[in-house]
């Protein structure tokens, strides 16, 4: 069975999170978003390495993008604010579960979607699906945001949260590696 | 064999004020036509949802034990969701699944449960120390009302009839089925 001890971040430590790592759970510690639902990538995984040492906040770990959708729902109905933090890759494995429950049933919450396929991308397999994730996002109407410095994160975390919760629905925030960095590979 | 409009009824019997998730066709309808109550929430489309919307309510309400009704060829589709379960540490979650073998609604084309796939036994290795198959009614309320009264979380997977459902609906107004099930959740 499951051993609760085992920290949920893996090896990334709390001390190496960068400056906008801090300031996006700032900023859901302000709308009082406690559940983050992920699948972790190398970029999430510095913001969540953050979260696991903070009691406010109740990691969720998923093995599917899309079962954050219906967990990140269950959650709201049952009276608690959550995100869902993923990598732009399963934007496309939740497509279905984000229109048909996210945006019919109207739940909100912010996805924190960290981009590959854009800045300084090693992997091909990667681009398709880069370039597509503001137009999936686009058709099935999710607002969305990108974040690209670190100077901009307050604001717009602070101001997009709250649109989210206004409008009802799922509202997507995008993490350019223009802030979070890349790989050196070739 | 078990009917599915018995068991759901006896189901929502023995859930007291507990909350049930009826998963996309047959289990939503079934549950609304024998059984409509506030503390019941019906998804439209979202096929393989139901389980992640139950872990989602169990990690809210941990006073609850909270009740999934879903299908085997729901549950099949969304197979990552039971050790995410068990990922999540639940105790209140209650997962029973209609298995009639396939995809009953578009014409009972067989699904991996028709050619020997035990969702049970997936279940147990997934996780679930509780994860049982019933064929009879009375096994079904003797396994559903263990798992009602228990401090971990259960799986029934439950064999049913290809019997169909009723031809009933609960509202296409959504955020009626939203709002409805929180107030009678808050309250």
């Amino acid at each position: 069975m499951l051993d609760t001890s085992v920290r949920k971040a893996g090896r990334h430590k709390a001390e190496n999170a960068p400056g906008w790592a801090h300031a996006i759970l700032e900023a859901f510690r302000r709308e009082n978003i406690r559940n983050l639902v992920f699948l972790p990538d190398t970029v999430m995984g510095r913001l969540l390495a953050l979260a696991d040492t903070d009691a406010f906040f109740r990691l969720t770990a998923v093995h599917r993008e899309e079962e954050a959708v219906g967990i990140l729902t269950g959650l709201y109905l049952g009276g608690q604010r959550g995100a869902m933090l993923i990598q732009n890759t399963g934007l496309g494995n939740s497509l279905n579960a984000l229109a048909s429950l996210g945006m019919a049933y109207k739940i909100p919450f912010p996805l924190l979607i960290s981009l590959r396929g854009e800045l300084g991308e090693f992997n091909p397999a990667q681009l398709v699906m880069g370039r597509a994730v503001r137009g999936c996002l686009d058709a099935l109407r999710i607002q969305h945001f990108t974040l690209g410095r670190e100077e901009d994160v307050e604001v717009v975390m602070h101001g997009a949260l709250k649109t989210c919760f206004t409008a009802q629905e799922p509202l997507a925030v995008l993490l350019s590696a223009q802030m979070t960095g890349w790989k050196d590979e070739e | 064999m078990i009917e599915r409009r018995k068991a759901t009824k006896m189901a929502a019997e023995l859930a007291g004020a507990n909350p049930i998730v009826g998963s996309v066709g047959n289990a939503t309808f079934d549950l609304y036509g024998v059984a409509d109550r506030p503390e019941n929430f019906y998804i439209w489309n979202s096929m393989g949802m139901a389980s992640s919307i139950g872990l989602g309510l169990a990690l809210a309400r941990p006073d609850k034990r909270v009740i999934v009704l879903d299908g085997d060829g729901s549950l099949l589709m969304n197979l990552s969701s039971l050790p995410t379960e068990t990922m999540a540490g639940v105790t209140n979650l209650v997962h029973v699944v209609w298995d009639n073998g396939g995809w009953e609604i578009t014409g009972a084309q067989p699904a991996g449960t028709a050619f020997g796939v035990d969702l049970a036994a997936i279940a147990r290795g997934a996780g679930y120390r509780q994860a049982v198959t019933v064929d009879t009614l009375d096994d079904f309320r003797a396994a559903f009302a263990q798992a009602m009264q228990a401090s971990e979380a259960w799986f029934i997977c439950a064999r049913i009839e290809n019997t169909g459902a009723l031809h009933v609906r609960p509202s296409k107004t959504l955020t009626r089925l939203r709002d409805r099930f929180m107030e009678a959740l808050a309250s």
